[in-house]
């Protein structure tokens, strides 16, 4: 459970301030790293911390819609998974070194995968437009790295659970009348909380909470008795840190517009510049990179074994003074 | 069973109960009678093939057979000198070979074939082999030695287990005179009703019978009853702290969840959908999901970053 896990341990941080300085940090090391080998144009063209975010946050409405018109419809779970990683990936890599598209697409698969909702890379890419079969073959390249800056710590505890918890704990010692009628408010709230840090910053049981409360206030109604006195059993020391995270969450996904298209589509230009060709599955360097992967042992052996000989062939001929013989 | 006779007096073991057959190296047999009589100078010659014995080389024949009797002695001759190990050969063909040529040394010694030869080929085997026989010697008799300790200790504990036993049985009578000695001195002195008395000493009696009993479950060596197999391998118990078990603390970081008597009790499985039929042939119920719910609703509810 939650108390134990990874995500407690690893990846719960202190405030919006914290979070921001790591994406910070992690901008800087990628122009630290990189900023030299570019060209003058290029160099121009870096973006900032903040444009970065700009881009991740469009793109997060990008997968946003991409999971919500999935087919076969995925379940809400491996949304929240996804979301997750993405979140985590960026904390520490710039949207330069690794482009937000290619990340995106993987991290749903992976989150596929991880919750058990079974579907075949072909199924997969069916979804996906443009060229399915690069698609592919970007996902399955890009995986491992995924993993690997996630430290493989895949699983990710979801609030939908928590609701459900809460609902029945509701249904029974609540005098609520009916209370499957918040479900919307629920899910409307946590859809928004999907663009939001909130899952980097709260338990999933509290995000739970809020979406609960803030559904039973749109539909005005009133479940303080219930979580002052049912569940806390009347103890106020935690009330205040509870009611203080609540009011947070609530407030954080107020303003949720996306980036306007312009300014999307300048970033954009500028990103295909400066980012990082090693990873770029359209460059030269990639291209030979992955050939070089690919390659078996022994082809390059035969190559090599091959172009040895053609010198030899030649060096003979040179010291006899005479072409090699036509067999 | 055929009679055992004794091929000089004629003695059988019937007419003779005590009838003793005695055997020396030329694996012909002779009754104790029949040696103490011919042998009273300490050495003669056999009675049948006429060849040197020695009395003190006689011993009680154990097998009804007595070639199987000169065969033993035979073999043990030889491989007093024939000593190598499977270790000390490279291959396990060639130590075949060997075992082989032992084997065809002793048969024709038994069986008294081309004798002169045999011998011939032993005493050569001796001078070839002269240190190695030596220092095959000294490595069985160090393993000998080592048993002989373990055999030895056996022999120290076993006597200290029985001086304790016995002053345990003397202990034990002792108290027991002491019990009758109070019971008589209550039943004179007391105003209590006497069978109620008796009755309290012998409930006493009995429990103290009791703990004397559960005692000897082991040898004096640690080793259980009927274990005995492996005790040449044991060599005194490992002494560690005893594992204690300790209850796991479910950290909820929040309040309370209802626990599974209460889920049952209540009415919260009202509001889970219940388990179809093939569901429930898997194993499943809905209490489980139920219970994990509630659980995680309220883990990590007091969750603070630090």
């Amino acid at each position: 459970m939650f108390p134990k896990s990874s995500q407690r341990r690893n990846w719960m941080f202190k405030d919006e301030a914290e979070l921001q300085s790591l994406r910070v940090a992690a901008n800087k090391k990628f122009v630290d790293e990189f900023k030299s080998r570019l060209d003058p144009n290029a160099q121009q063209a870096m973006l900032s911390a903040e444009e970065e975010k700009t881009l991740l946050r469009f793109y997060e409405f990008q997968m946003r819609d991409l999971c919500k018109r999935f087919v076969p419809p995925m379940p809400k779970a491996v949304i929240g998974c996804a979301f997750n990683y993405f979140k985590r990936f960026y904390l520490n890599n710039s949207v330069m070194n690794y482009h937000p598209k290619e990340i995106l697409v993987t991290c749903v698969y992976l989150a596929c995968k991880v919750e058990e909702f079974n579907v075949s890379i072909g199924q997969f890419v069916a979804n996906i437009k443009g060229d399915r079969e690069k698609a592919a073959d970007i996902i399955i390249n890009n995986e491992l790295q995924l993993m690997q800056q996630l430290n493989y710590h895949l699983t990710i505890h979801n609030p939908f659970r928590p609701v459900e918890g809460f609902l029945i704990d509701i249904k029974v010692r609540s005098n609520l009348k009916n209370p499957e009628k918040l479900r919307a408010g629920i899910d409307e709230l946590l859809d928004k909380l999907y663009l939001t840090d909130a899952c980097l910053l709260y338990s999933p049981s509290q995000i739970a909470l809020a979406s609960i409360l803030h559904s039973a206030s749109k539909n005005q109604e009133n479940l303080d008795l219930y979580v002052t006195q049912t569940l806390l059993g009347g103890d106020p020391s935690r009330l205040t840190d509870l009611i203080e995270a609540v009011r947070k969450i609530r407030s954080s996904c107020k303003i949720n517009e996306p980036p306007s298209r312009e300014v999307i589509k300048n970033l954009e230009k500028r990103l295909e510049v400066c980012r990082n060709e090693e990873n770029n599955p359209d460059s030269q360097v990639y291209k030979e990179r992955m050939a070089e992967l690919v390659e078996d042992d022994e082809e390059r052996a035969a190559r090599r074994y091959a172009k040895v000989s053609r010198k030899q062939a030649q060096t003979e001929a040179q010291l006899l003074g005479v072409a090699p013989l036509d067999t | 069973m055929e009679d055992q006779v004794c091929p000089r007096c004629r003695t059988t073991k019937y007419r003779n109960p005590s009838l003793k057959l005695m055997v020396n190296v030329c694996g012909h047999s002779l009754c104790e009678n029949c040696v103490d009589l011919l042998f009273l100078k300490g050495s003669g010659s056999c009675p049948e093939c006429h060849v040197p014995l020695r009395r003190s080389n006689f011993r009680v024949q154990l097998f009804e057979d007595p070639n199987v009797e000169k065969e033993v002695d035979i073999r043990k001759r030889v491989l007093r000198d024939f000593n190598k190990k499977e270790d000390d050969f490279a291959t396990l063909e060639e130590y075949n070979d060997y075992l082989e040529q032992v084997e065809e040394i002793i048969y024709n010694l038994v069986n008294g074939i081309d004798t002169f030869e045999t011998n011939r080929r032993i005493e050569q085997y001796k001078k070839e082999n002269k240190e190695s026989i030596m220092k095959n010697k000294v490595k069985i008799g160090r393993s000998e030695l080592e048993l002989e300790e373990l055999i030895e200790e056996e022999k120290q504990k076993e006597q200290m287990r029985r001086i304790g036993v016995l002053r345990e049985e003397t202990e034990v009578k002792k108290r027991k005179i002491r019990a009758k000695e109070a019971l008589i001195d209550e039943l004179m002195f007391s105003h209590g009703n006497a069978k109620e008395i008796v009755k309290t000493f012998q409930t006493m009696e009995d429990e103290e019978e009791e703990k004397i009993v559960e005692k000897a479950t082991h040898f004096s060596t640690g080793i259980k009853f009927g274990k005995s197999g492996e005790y040449l391998l044991h060599h005194g118990q490992e002494e560690a702290p005893l594992y204690t078990y300790v209850a796991p603390i479910f950290e909820t970081e929040g309040p309370r969840a209802p626990n599974i008597e209460e889920v049952l009790s209540g009415t919260y499985l009202e509001h889970v959908r219940a388990p179809g039929l093939d569901e429930r042939a898997g194993g499943f119920e809905s209490t489980i999901s139920c219970l994990r719910a509630l659980q995680e609703a309220v883990v990590g509810l007091y969750f603070k970053s630090s």
